[in-house]
């Protein structure tokens, strides 16, 4: 820092300036509120399309599972966590088992977009912490549990393509971004 | 190789200290090892080792499909993951010549410009932490830049249900579109932020000790920035006006009026001119998308069914994106398949790197910091 | 009692008050601190404000396992956090908190203060040198470089007082503020402030002048290979350290135990005011970046030094024409 007789006051007036104005703001985010949210006691309100914890669903009206075991969801998977056994039936065929393992699972939202009967989906929470790694291995019944549990995310596979689709002319008439009004927040 | 005996300490000129800096550190940006050979305070000799992060994205580009990959590519650089996916997309469009809708192209212009302010939001962070220190003034810069940067990961959120890691990007236009109420939201945001951007800039700007820290300290000159080619806010601080957005331009970048901040100091100072003029250029950009965002379909390609279902006729190309680090892309070589042949990702911030062995002896220690910082890497981007 | 059980009894109780207090001035900072950062500070041990937290932080330090690195020095490691704690502590023996509340009120107290808390840098260097870590090593040269640049600063705004006093008694530099704090004199009064509160920020190694702990770079500085209650007394010494500047600072320029009400309120003043010289210090810490080392050593020699001792001659010449004070 080289001083010379002329340039001092100058540039010690800009100095505390300087200084004074870095002081300033500090002092003024003093006042505002703070940003923490303290969770857990204080969740915040998780977006429609939150990406969180998978879950299989039953169909709405007949309570059936909605599963196919068409196992496009474990060849889609990109670190292929999902396995899959179909067993068939008369009228469907269903899995016979899922297994889901969570601790390896990226959450990319590829197997809900590709399942052709929203037979997965995400939910809006992710709070699935443990101490036992197995508990992560999520089995048939678990992943039916918790979607009963939960709130689900909006985004399922029909809904997903319908948005990606480019709009056909029935559609268009109808709306073309499927049947649920979806808010932001 | 590095040698392992270590000279100790004495001022009698000749005797210097080999240390090691990495690759656990509370400075580096990521697992990076740097061992300096230091002569008192002062730098001598610098060597970098990287690999620390390497995680096989070109081999698993070779075993995934094109349908899978694009949620992988946003984990090269993790901290701007929109750029990445986008790289990786645009050049399967460009060998498979996939037409992409223009709604979707302004989508991701959006998100691609979104990703750029929370990016530089924690370049800005970071860089200030590093100086000022994790229990000092940096952190407080920290922490203001992060409470922006936390606001439009907000908007990522909504837009896609994740806040680091998107997937957003698929081949032939894009997975998500605007859910209702967004719009809204998003020019909201974009105004505070903007704000915000100013209160940094009157912290720092005229601020004695920030300057007296940055100016003249790391400086690049246009001849050595050319040379070893690095690229980014590297490269235009160093006076040449080199951006792919305007060079390539890709999913209609030549539709908007930005302008690309060059300055010829080439020091420190010079590269944090260039970012906060970004910012700003960014918010420009993101208020026109949103004012002429077409209507029209998010994707030329029907949703995912299947996951074989995209393929790519035989061919090979490169596709260039401006990411916040500078030119990020991906090479191509396909056979035909549901899968690349071979998949080259080339890492703005490995070329950037490069240049530390040229730019850091001759400064202390404490500029090191300063440096790196400057340079912003993300490591997912240089070990891939 | 007996005089020696008198100042026994009052030097144990000092200590004590001062470790209590240290303990929670580390909250104090983190609190405030994070209203300045848009966050809270420690708020959930101890609900619902974090009156617990200090007391945890004690309590798993004590708890922590006693590392000593196979190579280090022994014993130059294991006291140099005594070594470095204790001038920390003894400061506070010649504070008086109010006329005759004191451990020992010197007749040339500030003297005594300005001395001993110079000897910190003994345990400073000794825990980097004994560490046998080139981190440690590096950072504990770079503190030497910087305090002693600084301890001069330090003591000629320091002096200004006792010139305008004419004693270097503690007690009688506050009664000579009965009529005007020192910070209130025209010109010299704040000029001397100001350099004061720089050499403390030097001094103490807060930001702007921390580079020797810069976390990014030597993460910790000296102390990275001390853990557990080795660390405890590391950082207590240095809470120590820069809570007794801040009592010096409040006692020289802010008037000590002066305030309005009865006489007994004076040291909850005394303890207001230096709770305010400290809060001055902590929130420049949290605003600025730091400067390299060699940045720091140059504004002390070629701007502070020059500046203080130009201050130091201006007041005695005031003195001489018959200002305030004498001697």
């Amino acid at each position: 820092m080289e001083r010379n007789g002329s340039g001092f006051l100058t540039e010690t007036g800009q100095l505390v300036r300087a200084v004074g104005r870095a002081l300033g703001i500090t002092m003024r985010n003093f006042f505002r509120k703070p940003v923490t949210l303290r969770y857990p006691d204080v969740k915040r309100a998780y977006p429609d399309r939150f990406r969180g914890v998978l879950a299989l669903t039953y169909d709405k009206e007949t309570g059936e599972e909605n599963c196919i075991g068409c196992r496009l969801c474990e060849y889609v998977c990109p670190p292929q966590v999902i396995k899959v056994e179909m067993l068939k039936a008369e009228k469907r065929n269903y899995a016979k088992t899922f297994t889901l393992e969570l601790y390896a699972c990226e959450f990319c939202e590829l197997c809900v977009q590709v399942c052709p009967t929203d037979a997965i989906i995400m939910l809006k929470t992710f709070d699935l912490a443990t101490a036992d790694r197995r508990e992560m291995l999520l089995d048939k019944d678990r992943l039916h549990a918790l979607g009963l549990e939960h709130d689900a995310s909006w985004a399922t596979g029909n809904r997903l393509r319908d948005m990606q689709a480019p709009p056909k002319p029935a559609k268009a008439a109808a709306g073309a971004k499927g049947d649920v009004k979806e808010t932001t927040e | 190789m590095a040698q392992q005996q270590v000279v100790e300490l004495g001022y009698g000129g000749n005797e210097r200290l080999m240390m090691n800096m990495g690759p656990q550190h509370p400075s580096a940006h990521g697992v990076f090892r740097m061992i300096l050979t230091l002569e008192g305070e002062a730098v001598v000799a610098v060597e970098a080792v990287i690999g620390y992060l390497h995680r096989c994205h070109e081999k698993l580009g070779e075993t995934l499909t094109y349908v899978q990959y694009p949620s992988i590519a946003s984990k090269t650089d993790y901290v701007a993951a929109m750029t990445a996916e986008l790289a990786y997309v645009s050049a399967v469009e460009q060998v498979g010549k996939v037409e992409v809708p223009k709604r979707a192209q302004y989508l991701r212009v959006l998100v691609a410009e979104l990703q750029r302010i929370a990016s530089h939001c924690l370049w800005l962070g970071t860089w200030c932490m590093d100086m000022g220190g994790a229990l000092g003034g940096g952190a407080t810069v920290f922490l203001y830049a992060f409470r922006e940067r936390e606001m439009i990961l907000d908007l990522f959120e909504a837009l896609t249900g994740a806040r680091l890691l998107y997937g957003f990007h698929q081949v032939g236009g894009t997975r998500y579109d605007l859910p209702a109420g967004w719009d809204a939201r998003c020019r909201e945001t974009i105004a505070f932020v903007e704000r915000r951007i100013d209160e940094y800039e009157a912290m720092l700007q005229g601020n004695a000790f920030f300057l007296v820290r940055t100016q003249g300290v790391g400086t690049i000159s246009r001849e050595l920035a050319q040379e070893v080619g690095v690229v980014g806010p590297l490269i235009r601080g160093s006076g040449v006006n080199y951006d792919v957005r305007r060079a390539k331009p890709y999913s209609s970048y030549e539709d908007f009026d930005f302008a690309v901040p060059v300055e010829t100091a080439g020091d420190c100072y010079a590269r944090y001119r260039v970012r906060m003029t970004e910012f700003r250029e960014s918010i420009k950009i993101v208020r026109q998308v949103l004012d002429g965002l077409p209507e029209g379909p998010i994707s030329s390609r029907p949703g995912v069914k299947s996951v074989g279902q995209v393929r790519v006729a035989k061919g090979e190309g490169y596709a260039p994106i401006e990411g916040p680090r500078g030119e990020v892309g991906c090479y191509l070589v396909s056979d035909g398949g549901p899968k690349p042949y071979r998949l080259k990702w080339r890492g703005a911030s490995f070329t950037n790197l490069s240049i530390l062995p040229h730019i850091l002896p001759g400064h202390k220690v404490a500029d090191v910091v300063a440096i790196m910082g400057s340079v912003d890497p993300v490591f997912g981007e240089v070990d891939r | 009692m007996t005089p020696i059980a008198y100042h026994a009894l009052a030097a144990f109780i000092v200590l004590n008050a001062v470790i209590l207090m240290v303990t929670y001035v580390t909250l104090l900072e983190r609190k405030f601190t994070a209203r300045m950062q848009s966050r809270i500070g420690p708020y959930y041990v101890g609900w619902p404000h974090g009156w617990l937290q200090p007391i945890a932080d004690a309590l798993k330090l004590m708890m922590k396992e006693d590392i000593v690195p196979t190579r280090a020095d022994r014993w130059v490691y294991n006291l140099a956090p005594i070594a470095f704690l204790i001038p920390c502590v003894l400061i506070f023996a010649t504070i008086p908190f109010a006329p005759g509340l004191g451990v020992a009120d010197l007749n040339i107290g500030v003297l005594f203060f300005l001395a001993v808390s110079a000897l910190e840098i003994v345990g400073l260097f000794m825990g980097g040198w004994g560490s046998n870590n080139k981190y440690a090593l590096l950072s504990a040269m770079r503190a030497v470089n910087q305090i002693i640049s600084y301890d001069l600063p330090f003591v000629f705004a320091a002096l200004v007082p006792v010139l305008l006093t004419g004693s270097m008694r503690m007690s009688t530099i506050v009664d000579a503020q009965q009529g005007l704090w020192f910070v209130a004199y025209p010109v010299i009064g704040q000029l001397a402030f100001l350099a004061f509160l720089v050499a403390t920020l030097a001094a103490e190694n807060r930001v702007p002048f921390d580079i020797l702990e810069a976390e990014s770079e030597l993460v910790a500085g000296f102390r990275v290979e001390y853990s557990g209650m080795k660390f405890a007394l590391i950082q207590l010494g240095e809470y120590a350290h820069m809570l007794g500047a801040s009592f010096l600072g409040a006692l020289l320029f802010l008037g000590g135990w002066l305030g309005p009400g009865p006489a007994w309120l004076g040291p909850v003043w005394f303890i207001v005011k230096a709770m305010l010289v400290f809060l001055v210090v902590t929130w420049v810490r949290w605003s600025f970046v730091r400067i390299r080392v060699d940045q720091i050593l140059a504004v002390s020699w070629k701007l502070l030094l020059p500046a203080t001792i130009v201050l130091l001659l201006v007041t005695g010449l005031v003195v001489a024409l018959g200002g305030p004070g004498g001697a």
